[in-house]
């Protein structure tokens, strides 16, 4: 047998008993001759058997973790996370389709009736110009009114105010058919009432007033219409649509 | 699909592998995560494992590695906090080490987390050094030499207590 010293490899395998004889004699007469590696290859079995010995019984059964167990685990969280994610999809839906029905809500109470002063300031200022039918005549005003807008819809009187018809225009709006008939006091003043559906909404307003442009609107809903008085923003304007606004209830 | 013979496989291996996760872990609900993973993974993988690879080197290889991902996340948590200015709680009290120092447990415990698997792997489980090679990924004479640092690092931490095996602390 030669005397060179064992590998590395031999050493750990003795150590751990993996040695066949012819090798493992071969370990011991090496060691016998080398006292201090003799003591530390004897401190690491001792230390290996002592880890055997302490660690053996560690093996505690753990049911928990038996594959069918882990198997049905997995396949429930799976379900539960497709569960989730449906519901977060379907969350995401209802969001959508209420955000889209939802869309505009807001629209009308941020510039209510912004239609009737648009249509004030596209006439009155022209007093009257480009109106589709003109006629100082109530009951002409009236019919054409019912017939195009609805038939429950009332032209007030302002007579008493000092404003007489001067005619009505029709316009096309989101809410559907709208109509204006510009008053005039003969001095120059000009006022419009200004009544639309309220829309597939159902946008019904409070009674309100609001100034945009130089332009003063009070407007209100009654029935199943929206309503609006339009005028300048002077004094006198203001006069005129206050007397015309009560006279409209 | 289930394969009843690998459900049997994987049960006998169960003990062996929640008592490695102890003694990586150091922590019983810290090991019942890592072999409920082990587990999963196993489970998940079972069609990629080689015919001819030891089942149990496979799963401690897995249980290995899903450790040291968990610890590597940790260790950038604990980064993260102390960069934040709050102190993260070393893995091992040290008072409780010194406390405890003379006993071979203790020492193995003490061991950084490559000793300890060699040791258990080698010791107590008994799989081949060349398991270990490919369980770690590295040729069987790095291993060699990394098992004599073990073995030294053990000896060095318990010397003082070998003539009184550590009985008392079996519980």
């Amino acid at each position: 047998m030669s005397t060179s010293p064992p590998s590395e490899h031999d050493i750990h395998a003795y150590v751990d008993g993996h040695l066949d004889e012819p090798r493992r004699s071969h370990v011991e007469r090496y060691l016998a001759r080398d006292a201090e590696r003799a003591d530390e290859v004897q401190a690491w079995r001792q230390g290996a058997q002592q880890l055997r010995a302490l660690l053996a019984g560690d093996l505690a059964p753990v049911p928990a973790m038996d594959p069918v167990a882990v198997r049905a685990g997995v396949h429930e969280r799976r379900v539960r996370r497709v569960a989730l994610a449906a519901g977060f999809v379907l969350c995401l839906g209802l969001g959508a389709i209420g955000g889209w029905a939802a869309r505009g809500m807001g629209a009308g109470a941020t510039a209510p009736m912004a239609d009737a002063m648009q249509a004030y300031r596209l006439l009155a200022v022209d007093h009257g110009l480009g109106l589709d039918i003109s006629t100082p005549n109530e009951n002409d005003l009236r019919a054409w009114l019912s017939g195009r807008v609805g038939a429950d819809v009332r032209l007030p009187d302002f007579a008493d105010a000092g404003f007489r018809p001067m005619g009505g225009r029709l316009f096309a709006t989101d809410q559907g058919p709208a109509a204006m008939v510009l008053y005039d006091d003969g001095n120059g003043h000009t006022v419009s009432f200004y009544v639309r559906p309220p829309g597939e909404a159902r946008h019904l307003l409070p009674r309100g007033e609001r100034e945009d442009g130089g332009l003063l609107a009070n407007y209100w809903s009654k029935g199943s219409h929206n309503f609006a008085v339009v005028a300048l923003a002077d004094a006198a304007g203001r006069l005129s649509a206050e007397k015309m606004t009560t006279k409209s209830f | 699909m289930p394969d009843p013979q690998f459900d049997d496989a994987l049960r006998l291996m169960l003990p062996r592998l929640r008592r490695f996760a102890l003694w990586l872990a150091r922590d019983s609900h810290a090991a019942d995560d890592l072999v409920q993973s082990t587990m999963e993974r196993a489970l998940a993988k079972a069609s990629s494992r080689r015919d001819d690879e030891s089942l149990r080197a496979w799963l401690f290889a897995i249980l290995y590695r899903l450790f040291l991902d968990g610890k590597r996340r940790a260790s950038r948590y604990a980064l993260l906090l102390n960069a934040l200015g709050r102190d993260e709680a070393p893995t091992w009290p040290s008072a409780e080490r010194v406390a405890e120092a003379h006993s071979t447990l203790a020492a193995f415990a003490s061991l950084p987390v490559e000793q300890r698997s060699l040791l258990l792997w080698v010791t107590v489980e008994g799989l081949s050094y060349q398991e270990v090679a490919g369980i770690l990924g590295v040729p069987i004479g790095t291993v060699m030499s990394r098992l004599s640092r073990a073995r030294r690092a053990l000896r060095a931490l318990g010397d003082g207590s070998t003539e009184t095996p550590a009985l008392r602390l079996l519980k």
